[in-house]
């Protein structure tokens, strides 16, 4: 027996507040790539110079951040089970996001930390404050609790804090604001963001998201309660051992809390796959799953660098070796699946909506080209493992190959995102 | 489908165009994911009612299914207004997709 509840259907957030962070998330990609290609030769260097500093910002934000913010204004009644609180907050935080990183990454790229930097730096802060608002505001009116709403508002604060650290960090260059240089905050900064808001929302969203595409019969609520517990005390742990007891043998105890959480996660993807209806995995999920695999890598990237660091002192190539397997592997994998999985239902029901039940329309699969996505995938996977072997080697050649095939990754990203966006309907 | 329409003949006519609307997510069609919970004929009024669900209520297509589910239905009784009513008690989970589905999806 069923009741009919007279239940509402929560509405979409339209595509026009959601498009804008994917087209740009896109654009800033390709940015990143030809950076990357221009400058490679870089990674034989120092990590901390002006023109990493600008492709890490260009890919933590303009790529990962942005790409997350769109998906994550689609994704919200899906995720905290209630609809978005207001679109216009939407349209603020993609205007005031989007002016900030150009700014900033310029700022970094000419290495002038005076007011394009400052500037771009507040612009950011002010949009993720707007973004921060408006979640908190949809989750307080939603009438259910559940722990992957938990998991976003968690990681949006962490972000927030990030940006603010940033913040200082810019005015730091300029103005002795902390007790420190900039570059000594540097890990703080770069950990809160990549643990607190892009592991903890990859998770979270993740965790949702995989069961539902795999219609897997898997649920494990208390697992990912102690996902949740695990990611939140190694980053504050890791926190307090930078601030007060800043040993190199300390951040084992951070580090193991988190590793457990990734092995945690790991079991719920793999048990989602076990136990899922639908036999055949597209793709866009091989992908995504390939990605969660991929953030072992960093893991273990980072266990040799602080091991380096006890044994001998800090190595550049390891630091750079860890950023880069974070920002062009393991989010870049989970962003080049993702969008294919997202973005073609959101143009489908931009275009088709009023068309559904009255004939053959196309399926949101069929919106792109899955052979150019596939190509985009070899060419990544290849780009990225080239690139890993150029920085071990510094073998200028082998990195300038692998950057032009990252390259060349981003450019038949965009070329189908531009595809995908530009769909007309097709008469049925 | 949970229960019996209150006109089996025209029914099994909707039934039968609510298989060409398809989930575009999962591929399968309405009926056999189990989303229909009632169709009742309302021949005084032309009106039809529809009773269904969503795999979530929160579902990014849901609006384009329900529509989808709108259009068939005024599309193959033409005259006839279609109301859809959606529910969520109980949810749907998997033990609702049809044995045809479940070959389905098994492919």
């Amino acid at each position: 027996m069923f009741a009919v509840n007279n239940a509402d259907l929560v509405k979409n957030t339209t595509y026009k507040a959601v498009v804008p962070f994917y087209v740009y998330a896109s654009i800033s990609f390709l940015v990143a790539a030809w950076l990357l290609f221009l400058s490679s030769g870089i990674f034989n260097q120092h990590y901390f110079q002006p023109k990493i500093l600008a492709i890490t910002h260009t890919m933590a934000l303009g790529w990962g951040t942005m790409m997350i913010l769109g998906a994550s204004h689609q994704l919200v009644p899906v995720l905290i089970e209630g609809k978005l609180f207001s679109i216009p907050l939407a349209y603020l935080t993609f205007a005031l996001v989007a002016l900030g990183i150009p700014l900033l990454v310029y700022g970094f790229y000419s290495f002038d930390m005076g007011w394009p930097a400052q500037w771009g730096a507040i612009l950011i802060n002010a949009g993720i404050l707007t973004y921060v608002i408006n979640l908190a505001l949809s989750i307080n009116q939603s009438k259910k609790e559940n722990i992957h709403a938990v998991f976003v508002f968690t990681a949006s604060l962490w972000l927030l804090l990030t940006t603010i650290i940033g913040l200082l960090l810019v005015y730091n260059f300029s103005t002795s604001l902390l007790p420190n240089d900039s570059l000594h905050y540097l890990s703080l900064h770069a950990h809160l963001g990549i643990i607190g808001w892009f592991l903890l929302l990859v998770t979270g969203v993740g965790s949702r998201l995989i069961p539902m595409f795999l219609i897997s019969k898997y649920n494990n609520t208390k697992l990912l309660w102690t996902i949740f517990a695990l990611i939140n005390a190694g980053l504050l742990l890791f926190i307090c051992i930078f601030l007060y007891f800043p040993n190199p043998v300390f951040y084992f105890i951070p580090l193991v809390s988190v590793f457990i959480a990734l092995i945690l996660f790991g079991y719920y993807c793999y048990s989602s796959f076990k136990q899922r209806l639908r036999k055949h995995v597209d793709e866009q999920m091989k992908i995504s799953l390939l990605s969660i695999m991929m953030m072992l890598i960093p893991v273990m990237v980072l266990i040799s660098t602080i091991v380096w660091i006890i044994i001998y002192s800090a190595n550049s190539q390891l630091i750079m070796l860890y950023g880069f397997t974070i920002f062009f592997g393991w989010i870049t994998a989970i962003i080049l699946g993702m969008t294919f999985k997202t973005l073609p239902f959101i143009i489908w029901n931009k275009v088709y909506h009023h068309q559904a039940g009255l004939g053959k329309t196309p399926n949101p699969k069929d919106l792109f080209n899955n052979r150019l996505f596939n190509l985009t995938g070899i060419l990544f996977l290849l780009g990225f493992v080239l690139f890993i072997i150029g920085i071990f080697s510094t073998a200028e050649f082998i990195l300038k190959i692998a950057a032009l095939l990252l390259l060349l990754a981003a450019i038949l990203y965009n070329w189908n995102v531009l595809k995908l966006v530009l769909h007309k309907p097709v008469k049925p | 489908m949970n229960e019996i329409s209150n006109n089996e003949a025209k029914c099994r006519i909707a039934l039968e165009s609510l298989q060409h609307v398809i989930d575009p997510e999962i591929g399968l069609n309405v009926v056999d994911l189990g989303l229909i919970y009632q169709i009742n004929f309302d021949e005084d009024h032309s009106k039809i009612d529809v009773v269904m669900t969503l795999t979530t209520q929160f579902c990014p297509m849901g609006e384009s299914i329900t529509e989808a589910v709108k259009n068939a239905l005024e599309h193959a009784f033409e005259g006839m207004e279609t109301h859809v009513e959606l529910s969520f008690i109980p949810g749907w989970d998997h033990t609702l997709i049809s044995e045809a589905g479940l070959k389905f999806l098994k492919r």
